[in-house]
């Protein structure tokens, strides 16, 4: 026995122990399901157990590989799944029992735990012994992530189906996984972060509550489920405290709100993944350092540590990154946790009055933006009012603001420009990753066979049931399990459901909001809409278009609002759009230039469609196409000579620049139409 | 001036169609989106040229389209934000459209522009679940630009045009009060667009605004109770107002009960408006509407002494028929004889 000192840790014996690190996550999934499952297993024989599945957006957004929206891309952000064929090759030789899996579904998330659990049931695995997670957080998908299919009622019927399933069928199942990791790459402040996030977990548990399909031990063990998955970004001290303030936030409403008697439910339980938003790709090697004190922000703190930790790669801001990348990453979080003492020490922010007041304060705030929500009508309402997505938009175009008047100052970016040229991205492949874009024909390929060799009979009679039991308000899961088995595709799954609840589009959040930039290129470009308007009796017009099924609809909000900042009449109408609605669109509208956003990595097949769609309606010429994301430059020339007129960048920040540039093209293009 | 006639006044300036205009015209009466398109943003624009192109193309028309396709019944659909209207328009539209082949639907939605900068969001274009290629539906966005209540010449040009090649003209606009009036003075059909009623909104509905329209929609019915006690108590107060106001009470205005989401009231609306423009009886004078916007654009832009010439060449004009177009033309050409527009006196 040891005497008990301030500064030291002691275990159940009373001697001086150190902490276990947190889990190290890697977010893993690209082109099919032959390469990701080679990808796990070499992963899991450098003694990872867990997996952290990443898949791709047709699946996320409920399309089989072979929908028209689905075909550009295929395996680009994760894995492509379309059937529970695809399962069996991705666990191939993979012992579930053993797995701890945690897949980034939401939309579709009843549908790919509905093919765990097949899949477990063929391979006769003991079902109740699956260990794991879906994210499974939709109003974040509404606010900032956009893979949301059905309207919020009917999305969060089916939440509740899973945690009703789960904790009967899967203790050890995390049925969802909430998210204010989004809402700061959205732009949310703090105190955003912490009242958006736990007003999630409250209307989840609020719905549980309705249901009332648990007893009160049950429910309680529900509450114990809830976990999270928090962002961290530079302002470390600011983060720790955040941190702090959820843990005391969540233990305070799991016990006044839901009367949890047992503090083991009342824990916050959170993974991470630290901010993205703020890497840069100016100087990227930068970023190396920031990832490294974000992830200080949720590490610090004893009491708010987290469980598990990703991280995001060096050269984010250019494209995907590349498996060395990734290693990179993890080795940051290697060397802090074991090569640092940082985990032998007992909570080192205790007694700080500056931490505790400044906690103090994220809480009160957190609070009455909590209560507002609520006495709204709570999470659901706020989405459909908008008022959250606005909330958003409203602190993004603000953090915009300040980085272009140089408020906020970030090395590289707008401060400390010149530099000596990063040896990083002069290797061969530029530092970036692609994906080898004949790998989805093998994807199409299985997906044909599978619907070759069903039983079309079972397939007909499973959808039937999902249907009738979608209708009825039965429980959707063991209609979705026979589905899986039936060799049902994660298209005609989504599909059944989109008949019976239909498809949802929720506000943009960009009506009525302002930008406060006012700079030399403001003027500049309003000197140019002036001239414009003289000279041709009418304000430009732009479409901003998102095309494809990337829902991360940041840029092409914040280009939305600042070019009603810089003059235009602007015409944007949300995420998730074919380029036929966008050419339709600019065509109906009279555009004078359409504006695209795409973050995918699916540019160039999307651009290529868009210009087909132009050049058979005959106005090519006539409209005139920028581009705007995070691509890659090698893919410029072949942009460019498709007929893209410029493409901006995260280097591109600030944003009446880009709308000077874009009043160029204008101008210059009426021109030459005019002659 | 006097014994002139008006139009032989007019055509001494009238430009010749170019093939390319007759060409954009041709293709858009084959209901061709883009050239639709191009025509709205030409009779849009507002200077002395583009004056003149508006009346070739408004005269070409004109005289090729058939007296009886030339009219559509123009439905004025106002209300305040978050009643649903977006997505109450786009379903009907849907619903007017199903099970008729021929039909063709114009939808013109208007926007607030900013005051700081003038540009402006527009439309909710995905409120309208429409296949995007089919030429039965056309949507289209304005910016409100300057004008009070949202509704100005730009959008009386946009809708004559539309007239000539549509079957039923939808506007769109966002109700703040003076937006009703301007509204019905452009639509055949006035309809308001509200939520289910608190005690609040009865309030409300006190104002002069509830007066105008011709038809009530209450949107986002979706539980029938509330629904039901929104009726009776609409109802009521219009009651009231028609008595204050000793409007014949016979003439009930018709109340919609409507929620998009649940579907509920909107194929009886649609058909409504679709018997409506069966009914010679429904479609406003078009003289009275052209008179009107021509005076106040005249008044903008010339103050009361505009309206003095104005009368005058009204008083010695031969011509039968009301052209929006020979009227202005006539005016403009005595007036820069005379004066110069207001806006163009230096100030001190």
């Amino acid at each position: 026995m040891t005497e008990n000192k301030a500064h030291q840790i002691l275990d159940k014996n009373g001697e001086v122990s150190a902490d276990r690190p947190w889990i190290f996550r890697t977010y893993a999934g690209h082109t099919n399901v032959w390469a990701t499952n080679q990808l796990y297993r070499e992963n899991l024989t450098k003694g990872q157990t867990g997996l952290s599945i990443a898949l791709d957006l047709p699946t996320q957004c409920g399309y089989s590989s072979d929908h028209a929206l689905a075909r550009p891309e295929i395996g680009k952000v994760g894995v492509p799944i379309n059937s529970l064929d695809d399962f069996q090759v991705l666990f191939d030789n993979i012992p579930l029992e053993e797995m701890n899996t945690s897949m980034t579904i939401n939309g579709s998330a009843m549908w790919l735990l509905s093919l765990y659990v097949a899949l477990a049931e063929e391979r006769g695995v003991d079902v109740s012994q699956l260990k794991g997670t879906t994210q499974n957080d939709v109003i974040k998908e509404y606010l900032a992530r956009g893979t949301y299919i059905y309207p919020p009622e009917d999305s969060m019927r089916l939440i509740v189906d899973m945690y009703e399933y789960c904790l009967h069928n899967i203790p050890s199942w995390n049925a969802s996984n909430i998210c204010s990791y989004h809402l700061q790459e959205a732009g949310a402040t703090p105190v955003q972060e912490l009242a958006f996030a736990l007003i999630t977990a409250i209307t989840i548990l609020d719905a549980i509550k309705e249901r009332d399909c648990f007893s009160e031990e049950e429910f309680e063990r529900c509450v114990g489920r809830i976990s999270f998955f928090v962002n961290a970004g530079m302002r470390f001290v600011e983060e720790v405290c955040k941190m702090r303030a959820f843990c005391e936030m969540w233990d305070e409403i799991a016990q006044q709100r839901y009367g949890v008697k047992n503090p083991k439910y009342r824990r916050f339980r959170y993974g991470v993944q630290v901010n993205s938003l703020g890497l840069t790709a100016e100087q990227p090697e930068n970023n190396a350092w920031r990832i490294i004190i974000e992830t200080l922000g949720v590490t610090l703190s004893r009491k708010a540590r987290c469980r598990a930790l990703q991280l995001p790669a060096w050269n984010e801001a250019l494209s995907l990154p590349r498996p060395w990348d990734q290693q990179w990453s993890l080795r940051i979080q290697q060397i802090l946790a074991y090569e640092t003492d940082l985990l032998e020490y007992p909570d080192l922010l205790d007694g700080s009055h500056v931490v505790e007041s400044k906690v103090k304060d994220l809480k009160e705030q957190a609070y009455v933006e909590i209560d507002k929500i609520l006495s709204m009508g709570g999470g659901l309402k706020a989405v459909e009012s908008g008022y959250m997505k606005s909330a958003l938009v409203g602190s993004q175009s603000e953090r915009m603001r300040r980085l272009t008047n140089g408020e906020q100052i970030v090395v590289g970016k707008n401060k400390w420009i010149e530099g000596i040229a990063s040896p990083l991205v002069s290797d061969a492949d530029g530092g970036i990753f692609m994906v080898d874009a004949k790998a989805a024909e093998r994807t199409l390929e299985a997906l044909a066979e599978t619907k070759r060799t069903r039983d079309p009979k079972r397939v007909e009679a499973a959808l039937e049931k999902l249907a009738a039991d979608a209708r009825s308000g039965e429980n959707l899961m063991p209609a979705s399990i026979e589905c899986a088995k039936a060799r049902v595709t994660t298209g005609e799954w989504s599909d059944k459901l989109r008949e019976v609840f239909g498809e949802y589009r929720p506000p943009t959040g960009v009506d009525g909001q302002s930008m406060n930039i006012e700079n030399e290129s403001l003027q500049q470009v309003r000197g140019k809409i002036e001239t414009f308007i003289k000279e041709h009796g009418y304000r430009p017009r732009i479409v901003v278009g998102k095309p494809g099924l990337d829902g991360h609809s940041n840029g092409a909000e914040m280009i939305a609002v600042a070019a009603r900042h810089a003059g235009f009449d602007v015409i944007y109408f949300g995420i998730r759009l074919s380029t036929t609605e966008i050419v339709q669109s600019a065509l109906e509208e009279d555009a004078d230039i359409i504006g695209i956003s795409l973050l995918s990595g699916s540019h160039n097949e999307i651009v290529d469609q868009l210009f087909t769609e132009l050049e058979e309606q005959g106005v090519k010429d006539a409209i005139p196409v920028v581009l705007g994301g995070i691509i890659p430059e090698p893919d410029y020339p072949g942009l460019i000579d498709r007929g893209v007129k410029r493409i901006f960048t995260p280097r591109d920040f600030d944003p009446m620049l880009v709308m000077d540039q874009i009043m160029d093209v204008i101008i210059e293009n009426k021109s030459k139409v005019a002659h | 001036m006097n014994g002139m006639n008006v139009a032989a006044m007019a055509s001494q300036t009238t430009p010749a169609l170019s093939d390319d205009i007759k060409q954009l015209i041709d293709r858009a009466l084959k209901m061709e989106k883009w050239p639709i398109a191009r025509l709205i943003s030409m009779v849009e624009v507002e200077s002395d040229s583009a004056a003149e192109q508006r009346h070739v193309i408004l005269d070409y028309l004109d005289s090729v389209v058939e007296e009886a396709n030339r009219d559509a019944l123009v439905v004025g659909i106002t209300g305040t934000p978050g009643a649903g209207k977006s997505t109450l328009i786009g379903e009907l539209c849907l619903r007017m459209l199903q099970g008729s082949d021929d039909l063709f639907v114009a939808v013109i939605a208007i926007d607030p522009s900013s005051q700081r900068s003038g540009g402006a969001l527009l439309g909710d274009r995905t409120r309208v679940k429409f296949p995007s290629k089919d030429k039965r539906l056309f949507f289209r966005s304005q910016a409100s630009h300057q004008e009070l209540g949202g509704l100005g010449k730009k959008t009386y040009h946009a809708v004559r045009l539309l007239r000539y090649i549509f079957d039923i003209v939808v506007i769109e606009t966002v109700g703040i009060g003076q937006s009703e009036l301007e509204i019905d003075r452009l639509s055949d059909l006035t309809c308001l667009v509200l939520q289910p009623l608190t005690g609040d909104q009865v309030q409300f509905m006190k104002a002069g605004i509830m007066e105008i329209p011709d038809l009530f929609i209450v949107n986002k019915c979706d539980e029938d109770a509330l629904a039901k006690k929104s009726y009776h108590l609409l109802r009521a107060s219009l009651k009231l107002i028609d008595i204050s106001t000793e409007q014949d009470s016979d003439r009930a205005r018709p109340v919609f009960m409507t929620s998009a989401l649940k579907n509920k009231g909107i194929e009886e609306l649609a058909r409504h408006i679709l018997s409506l423009r069966q009914d010679p009886e429904s479609f406003k004078n078009r003289e009275i509407q052209g008179e009107y916007y021509l005076c106040k654009w005249i008044r903008q832009n010339y103050g009361g002494y505009g309206i003095e010439v104005y009368q005058s060449i009204k008083q010695n004009s031969t011509s039968e028929r009301f052209s929006f177009e020979d009227r202005e033309k006539a005016f403009n050409r005595m007036i820069k004889g005379m004066v110069k527009p207001l806006e163009s006196f230096p100030c001190r």
